[in-house]
């Protein structure tokens, strides 16, 4: 059965792309796809972009997530909320426990070995400071703890391994005053965010910095990969950068981490995945109202850590804007195939690998134009490098509506992680109540009319679409 | 504490000449809240929404007006909150009451967290409440904003007639070359001054630096256009890291208006004088 869905999918992916879809697309058992508001905020009508999401291991119940989504009392608490799931992501509640005035910058966050503990990363409101943050207790009503600050630092995106003495966290950052330009710096901690010591991971000449993106992966016998932007040259609005990829083998606890993985061309530490590309940096809106520039995911399958995919986005000059690659290495990054999959217009990427090896692609793709343009989100999963893959449509929504708030417009990043047998992730976009957007099924927890596809709040009046985080879970191929 | 007080300002508003005292302390529970109702506890040591452990703290309050909410809050009468109290035991069951509570919890139901609330109500005194509260907070707002002018360096009423691009000296932190996604782009606004209220003189030409950024981390900040008028409140630029610009070949002072209250309708002028010479 499962085998037929996967070749009626590919066989219509074949057909279709390139093409604007005309079938509806198709449904994949077992599918959830959640509307992470809760009814008591069914009048919301902010832009609730750039989500991500945190879980457990040894919880299938307990989940974290957050987006640029206001408190919704203002900012005179100090405070900013996060979204927590104790039924396994069926239910949110929204509880302002972030140390940030009404909402973050950046916010990603990762789970402890034990429950409920959670590691953020923010980007403090106001003044934007990285804020590395700690909760024993993400349930807790307490604030989360403040371990460590500092100025000049951009994207922080947490990721924790489990030691057995203690959570080891893992930020990569874009740090403005890391020596030389070579910003791409991951913090480190091995004693459960008490300490950090700031790791620089790039070893190359740069235009004055690297790209913002600096994104660890962790395996479960500590390797760590951390891919990031090596930005050479710019001119005007475009970068000419190279797709690095660093590697430390025990958990980056030695005194020179992530020096690995060489590259054959200089014997310097960072794997050149790709060389030259063309990045197009746009801080405004170039991508169905979402800017772009600074695309890119890494995942190393957890209990095999030979192998590891990576996906980044740049521009290849055919007509796109911007187009998404994916590629994958089985010998701890020596080796690299080429483009497993190439996706134009599209952004988002976020890759995750299950425990039986199978990959999980999540992106955002622009398809159409003009008015009739949409953002469709979709999780691929191949388990033979995508010579065949699954194709879940999760959402697919008009591109051009609701008209942006901010940037980003449905986020810089997005959320993909796997437990057992589940991908598990979340995304943003938009919430019309349409039954047709939302082709695997959606639940809604606010209060929404479907038959005339519009949002209420709590007195039964219109209320104007906005953007939503979705919170989702896929099968995973067995 | 909040809850002593007001148990006090009860008191007090029932007396004579205590308007005054009272209005104040209530502004400053309005100042602090963003959930005000009206309601009756009808638990104690209880929650209405799953995900709050009951304590001596929490209480079930049903809800029968709704004074002040945020848009994006579902809550109405009839509704049930959690309210997580300042002091165990300080509300039992059939206490009626003005709670003044921050948001905690939104999710199939609302907790909120207490920080004080005004014991007693009557069908009368729910309208005389809600007119309480909001001149309460039309009173806080006035006092928001004399604070916030009494820090300005510069208040003014003007138009503005120039915008350019902001001249950061080189050296500056802002200025370096850093491509970030939340890069401000400053960008700086010539104001012509009509009306000096505070540190200016009517004829004087200011310039106030401004993000142009639609990055999340200036989401709300105001934004100048040419012919623009209104009342600004302007400060001394502490942000870019360069302190001074040019105007007409001479180096001065740069400044900015990032907070909501720095940009006024011209009329707010007068308020503002008003506001300046209260005590």
């Amino acid at each position: 059965m499962r085998t037929r869905v996967i070749a009626a999918t590919v066989a219509l992916y074949a057909a279709c792309e390139g093409a604007t879809r005309q079938t509806p697309p198709a449904k994949v058992a077992g599918v959830r796809v959640v509307d992470l508001i809760p009814p008591t905020l069914s009048g919301e009508t902010w832009q609730d972009a750039e989500p991500f999401l945190a879980l457990y291991a040894s919880n299938a119940q307990l989940m974290a997530a957050s987006a640029f989504t206001p408190n919704p009392g203002g900012s005179a608490s100090g405070t900013a909320p996060i979204f927590v799931s104790n039924d396994g992501g069926d239910t949110w509640t929204l509880r302002n426990t972030l140390p940030s005035e009404g909402m973050t910058a950046d916010i990603t966050h990762a789970v402890g070995a034990t429950p409920p503990v959670l590691y953020s990363g923010i980007l403090k409101v106001p003044g934007v400071p990285l804020n590395e943050l700690k909760a024993s207790d993400f349930l807790s009503p307490a604030t989360m703890t403040l371990q460590a600050s500092r100025a000049d630092v951009d994207q922080p995106f947490v990721r924790t391994a489990q030691a057995a003495s203690a959570d080891r966290v893992y930020v990569g950052l874009n740090d403005f005053d890391a020596p030389d330009g070579r910003t791409a710096t991951v913090d480190v901690s091995l004693d459960g965010g008490a300490t950090y010591k700031s790791r620089r991971i790039e070893t190359r000449a740069t235009v004055g910095q690297n790209g913002p993106s600096i994104r660890p992966a962790v395996a479960q016998d500590r390797t760590v990969y951390v891919a990031y932007f090596g930005w050479r040259a710019t001119a005007g609005s475009t970068v000419t950068s190279d797709i690095a990829v660093v590697r430390d083998d025990s958990g980056a606890g030695g005194a020179t981490p992530f020096r690995d993985l060489l590259d054959p061309s200089d014997h310097l530490p960072g794997r050149l995945v790709a060389t030259h590309v063309t990045i197009p940096w746009s801080n405004a809106p170039t991508l169905g109202q979402e800017r772009i520039g600074s695309t890119l995911s890494i995942a190393v399958n957890p209990l095999h850590s030979d192998t590891v995919y990576l996906a980044w986005a740049d521009r290849v000059g055919t007509g796109d804007i911007y187009t998404v690659h994916l590629r994958r290495s089985g010998d701890r990054g020596a080796t690299w195939t080429g483009d497993l999959r190439t996706v134009t217009n599209a952004t988002n990427a976020s890759l995750a690998v299950s425990a039986n090896g199978t990959v999980g692609f999540l992106y955002q793709q622009v398809t159409g134009s003009d008015s009739s343009s949409r953002w469709v989100t979709r999780l691929e999963q191949s388990r033979d490098g995508f010579t065949t893959h699954q194709d879940a449509v999760l959402a697919t929504v008009p591109a051009n509506s609701p008209p942006l708030q901010f940037l980003p417009y449905i986020g810089d990043y997005n959320g993909l992680l796997t437990r057992g047998d589940q991908f598990l992730g979340v995304f943003s976009a938009s919430n019309t109540p349409d039954s047709t957007n939302f082709p695997q099924g959606v639940v809604y927890h606010r209060r929404v009319d479907f038959a005339t596809h519009r949002l209420l709040d709590g007195s039964g009046a219109t209320v104007s679409v906005s953007i939503d985080p979705f919170f989702f879970s896929v099968p995973v191929l067995p | 504490m909040y809850t002593r007080s007001a148990m006090f300002l009860a008191v007090l508003l029932a007396l004579p000449g205590a308007a005054a005292l009272g209005q104040m302390s209530q502004a400053t529970l309005v100042k602090q809240s963003d959930i005000i109702f009206i309601g009756t506890v009808t638990q104690v040591g209880a929650v209405a929404v799953p995900e709050v452990p009951a304590s001596n703290r929490t209480v079930v309050v049903h809800v029968e007006q709704v004074l002040e909410k945020p848009a994006a809050v579902a809550l109405g009468a009839g509704d049930s909150v959690t309210v997580q109290t300042a002091q165990p035991g300080s509300l039992k069951p059939g206490s009626q009451a003005t709670f003044y509570t921050t948001g905690w919890i939104f999710g199939q139901g609302v907790a909120v967290r207490e920080v004080g609330h005004e014991p007693g109500h009557s069908p009368v005194v729910v309208a005389d409440q809600q007119a309480a509260v909001a001149r309460a907070r039309l009173g806080m707002n006035d006092a928001e904003l004399k604070a916030h002018i009494q820090k300005a360096a510069m208040v003014v009423a003007g138009r503005v007639e120039q915008v350019r691009p902001a001249e950061l000296a080189g050296g500056a932190p802002a200025h370096r070359t850093r491509i970030s996604e939340h890069d401000p782009q400053w960008q700086e606004a010539i104001i012509q001054v009509q009306d000096g209220i505070k540190g200016a003189q009517a004829g004087e030409q200011v310039v106030v630096r401004f993000p142009t950024s639609l990055d999340v981390a200036w989401v709300g900040t105001p934004r100048f256009a040419v012919g623009q008028e209104g009342t600004f409140v302007l400060h001394k630029d502490s942000i870019t890291g360069s302190p001074e610009t040019v105007i007409a070949g001479r180096s001065v002072p740069a400044y900015t208006a990032l907070h909501k209250l720095d940009v006024l309708p011209k009329q707010d002028a007068l308020r503002i004088r008003v506001l300046m010479k209260k005590p």
